[in-house]
């Protein structure tokens, strides 16, 4: 799977850390979102303004998983957030 | 964070005469629907107050700030009908415009602290209040339970001294001859007043823990810790919130409970929906809290 480029967050999309989780608000829609601790750590790479390629390779580092697996598990997440307008494709 | 001893403003109330509910020209923005498909309330905006009607019953305009709330009644409409209403339904909808938090829960004082249940209408939250302020403890509220931080002690705040009980639950709990309020036009549940026997607490009380009542039919006492996340989408579902399409007041919403939701408190309770169960199910609750105290 191809991870793209660069994402962002849109001003809307809030986010708070509860224990090792993530729970998202889209303001505008006013639905909410949980991210599993793993999701919660790509979602704080995101924040920090961490490339989707970076966070593939620091995540590489930080677990014992494959190049594709994770590839494919970060671009399912991304992809996942994104229909539902929580991160734009720049 | 404001403390429960803080300055308040408590929502004014003020009744008129009765009303014929008019069509509104825009639509609503928001209803409420019984599961049966009933429709029980409509949510309308009025520049930037807002209109709750109750169809057949009741008007009511909130302010935009929560502070000033107008009831019209429909004709026919008993006074008690409209405190019902109010203290049930629009009260804490008109606390949420105060950014106060305001959840679907009852609460009982158990002595140091106080433990609050949480859930829908039918869950059994007025049912185990009513368990415990009969049989030593004290409730706060049946329900539209009010947070508050005190420092960072997450504080209770006590509401109408009653609670509302369906038959069974009347019949199973509460001694004949116990106080009433009226009856009212739309449900047969009966408000019971605080008295010796049902016994009330009129101070705010450190929250100890929340439960969140399942909907399992168990035949034992089920306990279990909430992950922080499970626990603020929970309070979300079981928050009074007038406007969820206003983002300023969603964001401060959103702050306010994942601040909670981020406390060890959360449980969630299954139990058996036997009366004659209640006190084994009161006995797992004491145990519970004494556990996390020691």
């Amino acid at each position: 799977m191809q991870l793209p480029e660069r994402m962002t967050i849109p001003a809307e999309v809030m986010a708070r850390q509860v224990g090792e989780e993530v729970v998202i608000l889209d303001l505008a829609s006013g639905n909410y979102f949980g991210l599993d601790p793993v999701g919660a750590r790509i979602w704080r790479l995101l924040t920090e303004g961490k490339l989707p390629t970076e966070i593939r390779d620091i995540l590489l580092e930080e677990y014992d998983v494959s190049h594709e697996q994770l590839e494919q598990d970060i671009g399912r997440l991304i992809n996942e957030l994104s229909a539902k307008g929580l991160l734009k494709l720049d | 964070m404001s403390g429960p001893t803080g300055a308040r403003t408590a929502p004014r109330l003020t009744e008129h005469g009765e009303r014929e509910q008019e069509p509104v020209a825009q639509p609503a923005f928001h209803r409420w629907v019984f599961a049966d498909g009933t429709l029980w309330a409509l949510f309308f905006r009025q520049g930037p107050d807002y209109l709750v009607r109750f169809p057949q019953l009741a008007d009511f305009e909130v302010a935009s700030d929560g502070v000033n709330v107008n009831v019209w009644p429909v004709a026919g409409v008993s006074p008690a009908t409209l405190q019902h209403l109010y203290l049930n339904q629009v009260l804490p909808l008109a606390l949420s415009r105060q950014g106060k938090l305001v959840l679907h829960a009852s609460a009982v004082d158990l002595g140091a602290h106080c433990v609050a249940f949480v859930g829908p209408s039918g869950r059994g939250k007025s049912t185990l209040a009513t368990s415990f302020a009969t049989t030593g403890a004290r409730f706060l509220t049946d329900d539209g339970l009010q947070l508050e931080w005190c420092g960072n002690r997450l504080m209770v705040l006590p509401s109408h001294p009653s609670v509302r009980l369906w038959e069974d639950s009347q019949t199973a709990l509460i001694a004949p001859g116990a106080a009433v309020a009226p009856p009212v036009d739309y449900t047969p549940k009966t408000r019971f007043l605080a008295d010796g026997a049902l016994a009330f607490c009129d101070e705010a009380r450190v929250l100890h823990s929340l439960f969140f009542l399942g909907s399992r039919d168990v035949s034992t006492v089920h306990i279990e810790r909430m992950k922080g996340a499970s626990a603020l989408l929970e309070l979300v579902r079981s928050s009074f919130l007038l406007d969820i399409d206003e983002r300023e007041m969603l964001a401060l919403h959103f702050d306010e409970i994942s601040l909670i939701a981020n406390l060890p408190i959360h449980y969630h309770l299954d139990y058996p929906r036997r009366f004659d169960e209640l006190p084994l199910v009161r006995q797992a609750i004491l145990a519970h809290v004494k556990e996390g105290m020691d």
